[in-house]
């Protein structure tokens, strides 16, 4: 993490005069103070009727934070609108899966120091030939004990060819991936109401333990962020108590990223599962 | 080793029942939790003291840029006004602790109160956070709103576009607006919770 500040005169000269000659990057409209914000591809081309596979670049300064697709407490969601050529489209953003930020009572979910959010845009068949230019405005907020508003206006051009190769920026794209909640096989979710609380119940794949685990839950007004979620384990099962957000929404079912500890690292796994009328019996497997 | 882990979990369960009181909130449908404040001119401020009104109260950090968009394009004082005038009491809150952002004395409040042209009933110094706490103030702003009966029958942002751009005031729907003209009108709130968005509340740690 280079502060801004810190830079020289000439390195920045020589950024500025690089992002010119590589045409990679318009002045941002209003300059954040503390995130620094990019476009950037994977691979070097935009391949015909192909996926290109584009991600938003923040980075922020040490104590800093930006905000994941649920903020939590507080914050809000980097939002991105994109500009595309006749053709193009682009679909959701990805959610690395996130941290958590406790300020007194308050927890808020987020990225810090530095996060690729990817983006898939669709290719049309025949494109216009030549070049291509993907243009995004970007609006996040960033935090450390005050907050700011940011905003920047992203674009790159690229190349339109029938084959691409991996770009510069392509180790941004398989660590970001390593951050992607994944629907993993094995592992099964029931989600039952208790008093003041949902009840989620997770068997693992060969009965892995979880030595630590958090729910992150896709949508605000559903859980209380600020209150911790016990974890308690009954042979193959485990148990995760999720306090409900009391003056929250009525909800059918339960979406977000489990986030736990194996003893063989980090799993970040998709759940998406009804909460059923009664206490749970049985088990919901996946899709 | 599973034992182990169950006892903590255990343990943990506990002390999150003991303590459940301090981290309480308020709940919409529920009595408004009562408080005391003292005031930006050192008076003494009850719920109790309003019984029979309905009472909005709007969580407060001037150096917040949420605060900064309702402020700066004159949409919270136009509220503080309009509802004041028909019978509203409005309480503004400030909990933020003494070296945290936003934090006002009484004197500092006035003074920016009177700046920005707001006319809520009082500003109300919660420098401790306690009554935050009570109410799960989140962010800055965070509105409740109190019926005559001492009923919370609101709780959430003051408007259902979260940004911080003041454009987006005008195109806006107003949940506070809305829930006062149907509590002033006798009727149930249409839209009793919402989420609320801002800059987290500055609580003393």
């Amino acid at each position: 993490m280079i502060p801004t500040r810190g830079r020289g005169l000439v390195s920045s000269l020589l950024a500025l005069a690089l992002c010119l000659a590589a045409t990679a990057a318009m002045p941002q409209a209003r300059p954040a103070r503390h995130t620094k914000a990019s476009l950037v591809s994977e691979t070097d081309a935009i391949q015909p009727g192909r996926t290109l596979r584009v991600g938003i670049r923040l980075e922020m300064e040490e104590g800093w934070h930006t905000y994941w697709r649920n903020p939590g407490d507080s914050g809000l969601p980097t939002r991105a609108r994109w500009e595309l050529p006749a053709g193009f489209a682009a679909g959701e953003m990805r959610w690395p899966y996130p941290t958590r930020f406790r300020t007194g009572p308050l927890v808020s979910y987020g990225y810090e120091r530095d996060v690729l959010l990817p983006v898939e845009i669709r290719v049309p068949p025949a494109p216009s030939a030549g070049e291509a230019r993907i243009a995004v405005r970007v609006d996040w907020l960033e935090c450390q004990d005050a907050c700011l508003p940011g905003r920047a206006d992203l674009s790159l051009d690229l190349p339109v060819r029938p084959a691409s190769a991996p770009g510069p920026q392509a180790g941004l794209f398989t660590e970001a991936r390593r951050r992607l909640p994944t629907r993993e096989p094995g592992w099964t979710f029931a989600v039952a109401p208790a008093p003041s609380a949902l009840r989620l119940l997770v068997r693992t794949p060969r009965g892995t333990a979880l030595q630590e685990a958090y729910f992150y839950p896709s949508t605000p007004r559903l859980l209380d962020h600020g209150k911790p979620q016990p974890l308690t384990r009954e042979g193959a099962t485990h148990r995760l108590e999720l306090p409900r957000d009391p003056n929250g929404a009525p909800a059918e079912r339960l979406a977000g990223v489990l986030v736990a500890e194996t003893g063989r690292g980090t799993v970040a796994v998709e759940v998406d599962a009804p909460i059923a009328a009664g206490p749970a019996r049985t088990s919901q497997t996946q899709e | 080793m599973k034992r182990t882990a169950y006892v903590s979990a255990l343990t943990l369960a506990t002390l999150v029942a003991v303590t459940a009181p301090a981290t309480a909130q308020a709940v919409v449908g529920q009595p408004a939790p009562p408080f005391s404040l003292v005031d930006s001119n050192g008076q003494t401020r009850s719920l109790a003291d309003y019984a029979g009104k309905v009472v909005v109260l709007e969580w407060w950090n001037y150096e917040c840029p949420f605060v900064g968009k309702h402020y700066g394009s004159g949409n919270m004082q136009k509220l503080q006004k309009e509802w004041t005038s028909k019978g509203v009491v409005w309480l503004t809150v400030s909990s933020s602790a003494a070296g945290k952002q936003g934090h006002v004395d009484g004197a500092k409040a006035n003074t920016l109160m009177s700046e920005r042209a707001g006319s809520p009933t009082a500003v109300l110094l919660d420098h401790d956070g306690k009554v935050g706490r009570a109410y799960g103030a989140k962010t800055t702003p965070h509105m409740f709103v109190i019926d005559p009966k001492g009923k919370l029958v609101y709780a959430g942002g003051i408007d259902d576009k979260p940004s911080t751009d003041r454009a987006d005031v005008a195109a806006a729907k107003n949940y506070v607006a809305a829930a006062l003209g149907e509590v002033l009108a006798g009727r149930p709130v249409t839209t009793p919770a919402s989420q609320p968005y801002g800059c987290g509340v500055k609580y003393a740690d």
